[in-house]
């Protein structure tokens, strides 16, 4: 079972505030969400919508597909309309609306529009949509919001303009009944975000008023609730950075990263507690917002140095800041986390959105070899997970660790079951570290895995250069010394591809030997997933989710004997298959590709699926999202 | 006392770096710090070589162009209790780093920085650097620098920089006093420390400025201190118009002290009290490999119910 709703409207408006009451009421009804916000560059005028997607089971994507629109405006029909199977609910004063008239519309979109539109026949209105799509059977609701705002002014005596506020809830309480669910768990869901009273009884009454003016048609019923929690990626990737004992973060504010430095800003009051005797301990999370992201990388690495878990969160353009700072840490051996929000570029590109084009520059970025650890998160219960394993790595190989999230992830969220986060099995491994030091230490101590015992500032002199250096940390030229002091970092990473088991770096799921096997990394997992759990075809699904080390005796194994091994992923080059090749000496024979920075739907996925597995496409690509 | 095996110092013979590094080891030596506290930051450079070189056992981290206030800070606020020194030209802290020069004035973090001012890049072979004066042509440049300078000490002191100081790299005894002020100071602290560069700057040089130099504790009504609050803006003026003179007289000596302002350990505090007692460095975030951060109110903020 999948229901697909998608609400729409003008950003700065409060379509997201509804959207998360909407998807609240839903959940607390004990069913699954997916939702994921899609937004300009932009903070008042431009389109922005958020598709939500209800399952009685887990799920991981949305489709291309809506059964429930929920528009305010005339850009939210022109944008979406195609793509409706069930129902519209529009506002009735906004029919004879010209797709020319929206401006803050792309033009190029205008043009689309209207050309699908005249070529089909209907003028080109929001009248002509409603034609098209009542010849299509689509079920066409008028919700005159401003008839339910006088209402509510009415009945609780206050003024209108204040009384228009309740407009989104109301769009939001049509489409709930729709549904079928009890009202009560929309009410509920209101009144957790509205702290006020009149606020609260505003919105209660609104959403009475609007709850009758549809039928219920989807019929849901309520199921058992499971412990579930709401995850973001910004918040899971938070929280798990904190749990795993991160103490200093710094950042650049940078879209679509800074919402979780500033989650850790907000909590970062925290509590740790003794595992034996119980006693409880205050501490400070440090959040610096810096100047700029060179300063980001550069004071994250400082306080590494203090033996504190630390890191920094950004996007593309602050990484491509980073990358000097990025070497620095690689020569001093400096455990820093860089968690990559990674959003569509190059440059500024298209600020708030997804893509997968940042992975080579993530394995590459810097000057000179040294080791990098590059791991990337499937979902949200994976980005909580995989943050406590990324400080575990950078530790451990005194290395710098890139986390990988995209942008659909960080700012997509689902319900996630508690038993996904494996609270009980995360653990630190903090590495080779020397409690009691004497004036015989040395900091960068040649030895057989390329790990020096690490010791922090204060309690012996330490020297550091970003140079090529000795054992001391002194500068040394020396070509012998180069040799080995090299080779020493560099064995880092061949030590942790032989302690790694392939089998973390690498998640297998759907049945093991089957003729097709599908190679993705990151948000299309998701998609994948859902498919291999709703859909008929069968095929292995292969996640990357380490690149460095790169799990290449396992991946060269699974594509063995395989009748074709096709490539999903969100960028052209197809930069995960090249690294396939570079690690196994291994091809695919087809990839799934698309770089409309938009994320992977379901049935665009599936569609192109069939399309390389039943008629042996080489290459597909997907353009689907508004 | 912790073996600290010497390492040969490969600056120029003359070059002004030796009477900062000696006066700088000094300084740590008479204040009588805990050498296993105290951190000397670099960035890249003659004056970054500072933390192999200087024959006190401390800690050092020889770091990336411009970048040493960032490390620094990072260092400090990790680890309040350690004493940390940044040592930079004033091409790798008001050239490439001027950001992070402005930056921490921001934030008045306690930390120490010391300004290697010798106008020239040395250790690319004498380009022009950002306190050169327009029209000047030492032997080192083709034509005359057509960039007007930047005025250290104005700069610092209108980023909010709590001490500034002027030193010359020739009179150790009174550079040595003013290290010692700037690590006694709570705050944010600069010294501007005017250094011939034998090599390449052949203008600005030992017999130039010694003719000009004077210090600022002769002038009988010179009083740098702001007490109270109210006199901030009289002081940052006095301390302007005094960093203008530059000519047949050059000041050196301490320009502007305020401690009326909050450090930025004391900001974090003021937000989040458990910071003084309990900074991160000092924080057990395990205890044998089991996780001791207690999330369950996070995760509660994100219940389903």
């Amino acid at each position: 079972m999948r229901i697909s709703w998608v609400v729409g409207g003008a950003q700065g408006t409060g379509i997201d505030t509804a959207a998360n009451i909407f998807g609240n009421a839903v959940a607390a009804a004990g069913y699954y969400i997916f939702g994921n916000r899609e937004y300009n560059s932009n903070i008042k005028g431009r389109h922005s919508y958020f598709s939500l997607t209800i399952s009685d089971k887990r799920v991981r994507s949305n489709t291309e597909s809506i059964d429930i629109l929920v528009s305010y405006d005339a850009q939210t029909i022109f944008e979406h309309f195609q793509n409706i199977k069930n129902t519209l609910i529009y506002n009735p004063e906004v029919i004879n609306t010209k797709v020319d008239a929206v401006q803050p519309m792309w033009p190029e979109t205008v043009e689309r529009v209207k050309e699908f539109l005249s070529s089909n026949g209907y003028e080109q209105t929001v009248k002509g949509v409603l034609n098209y799509l009542k010849a299509r059977n689509i079920e066409l609701i008028p919700v005159n919001y401003d008839e339910i705002a006088k209402k509510v002014a009415e009945q609780l005596k206050i003024p209108l303009s204040m009384a228009e506020r309740v407009k989104n809830i109301a769009g939001i309480a049509v489409s709930y009944k729709l549904l079928g669910l009890d009202v009560n768990y929309l009410i509920e869901a209101t009144n957790k975000v509205f702290k006020q009273e009149i606020y609260k009884k505003m919105n209660e009454t609104a959403v009475r008023e609007a709850y009758e003016m549809a039928n219920a048609k989807f019929n849901l019923k309520p199921l058992p609730n499971k412990k579930r929690y709401w995850l973001d990626g910004n918040t899971a990737a938070a929280i798990g950075k904190v749990y795993g004992g991160l103490r200093f973060q710094s950042y650049y504010p940078i879209t679509p990263a800074s919402d979780e430095s500033m989650y850790i800003e907000a909590h970062q009051d925290v509590l740790m507690e003794d595992p034996v005797t119980g006693d409880k301990k205050k501490g400070t999370v440090v959040v610096v917002q810096t100047e700029d992201e060179l300063a980001a990388i550069n004071m994250a690495i400082g306080a590494a140095l203090t033996g504190v878990r630390s890191a920094t969160a950004t996007s593309g353009p602050g990484f491509s800041l980073m990358v000097e700072g990025i070497g620095l840490a690689g020569i001093i051996e400096a455990p820093v986390v860089i968690t990559y929000y990674v959003r569509a570029g190059p440059s500024t590109g298209l600020a708030t959105r997804t893509g997968q084009a940042d992975l080579m520059f993530s394995m590459f970025a810097g000057h000179g070899e040294f080791p990098k650890i590059v791991i990337a998160s499937g979902d949200h219960a994976e980005i909580f997970k995989d943050a406590v394993w990324a400080l575990n790595l950078a530790e451990k190989y005194q290395t710098p660790v890139i986390h990988l999230i995209e942008k659909t992830l960080a700012n997509s969220y689902s319900t996630v079951p508690e038993e996904e986060l494996e609270l009980d099995k995360l653990r630190a491994e903090r590495g080779k570290i020397v409690e009691n030091v004497d004036e015989s230490y040395v900091r960068f101590k040649i030895t057989e895995d390329g790990i020096s015992p690490r010791a922090f500032f204060g309690k012996v002199p330490i020297q550091y250069t970003s140079d090529e250096h000795n054992e001391e940390g002194h500068i040394s030229e020396d070509p012998v010394n180069r040799t080995l002091m090299y080779e020493k970092r560099m064995k880092k990473l061949e030590t942790a591809d032989k302690e790694i088991p392939e089998e973390e770096r690498v998640k297998i799921y759907g049945e093991k030997d089957a003729k097709n096997l599908v190679i993705t990394w990151g948000s299309p997992t998701g998609a994948l997933r859902d498919i291999l759990e709703e859909t008929n075809l069968e095929f292995t699904l292969v996640q990357l989710r380490m690149f460095s080390p790169f799990p290449k005796n396992l991946l060269s194994k699974l594509m063995e004997g395989r009748e074709r091994v096709i490539s999903v992923e969100g960028n052209y080059m197809g930069q995960a298959a090249l690294l396939i090749k570079m690690y196994t000496g291994k091809e695919v024979d087809s990839e799934i590709l698309k770089w409309n920075a938009r994320p992977f739907l379901r049935d665009e996925l599936e569609n192109a699926l069939i399309k390389v597995m039943k008629e042996g496409e080489k290459r597909v690509v997907l353009n689907g999202g508004a | 006392m912790v073996a600290h095996k010497p390492v040969w110092n490969d600056w120029c013979p003359g070059c002004g770096n030796f009477g900062i590094i000696n006066a700088e080891a000094q300084a740590i030596t008479e204040l009588g710090l805990d050498t296993n506290k105290v951190v000397i930051v670099s960035g890249i450079g003659c004056s970054a070589k500072v933390p192999h070189y200087i024959r006190v056992p401390v800690s050092g981290v020889h770091s990336l162009h411009g970048r040493a206030i960032p490390i620094a800070t990072g260092i400090k606020l990790a680890n309040p209790e350690l004493t940390v020194i940044v040592n930079g030209g004033d091409g790798d802290l008001l050239g490439i780093g001027a950001g992070h020069f402005v930056a921490a004035g921001r934030r008045n973090i306690d930390i120490v920085v010391i300004i290697h001012d010798n106008g020239v890049y040395g250790l690319t072979k004498g380009q022009a650097a950002p306190t050169l004066r327009r029209g000047e042509k030492p032997k080192s440049l083709a034509r005359p620098n057509i960039n007007d300078a930047v005025n250290p000490i104005a700069l610092a002191v209108s980023s909010g920089y709590t001490f500034v100081a002027r030193g010359y790299a020739y009179d150790v005894k009174h550079l040595k006093e003013l290290m010692k002020a700037a690590i006694k100071h709570k705050g944010l602290a600069v010294i501007d420390v005017l250094q011939p560069c034998p090599t390449y700057n052949d203008i600005n040089t030992k017999e130039w400025y010694d003719k000009r130099i004077y210090k600022l504790d002769t002038l009988p009504d010179w009083d740098p201190v702001v007490r109270k609050p109210e006199e901030v803006n009289d002081k940052i003026k006095k301390a302007i118009d005094k960093s203008l003179e530059w000519g047949d007289k050059i000041p050196i000596g301490i320009f502007y002290v305020n401690e009326t302002v909050p450090s930025y350990e004391e900001r974090i505090s003021s937000i989040s009290p458990a910071y003084i007692e309990n900074p991160p460095a000092k924080q057990i975030i395990e205890k044998e490999g089991k996780l001791t951060t207690i999330i369950d109110p996070f995760l509660k903020e994100r219940e389903v119910s």
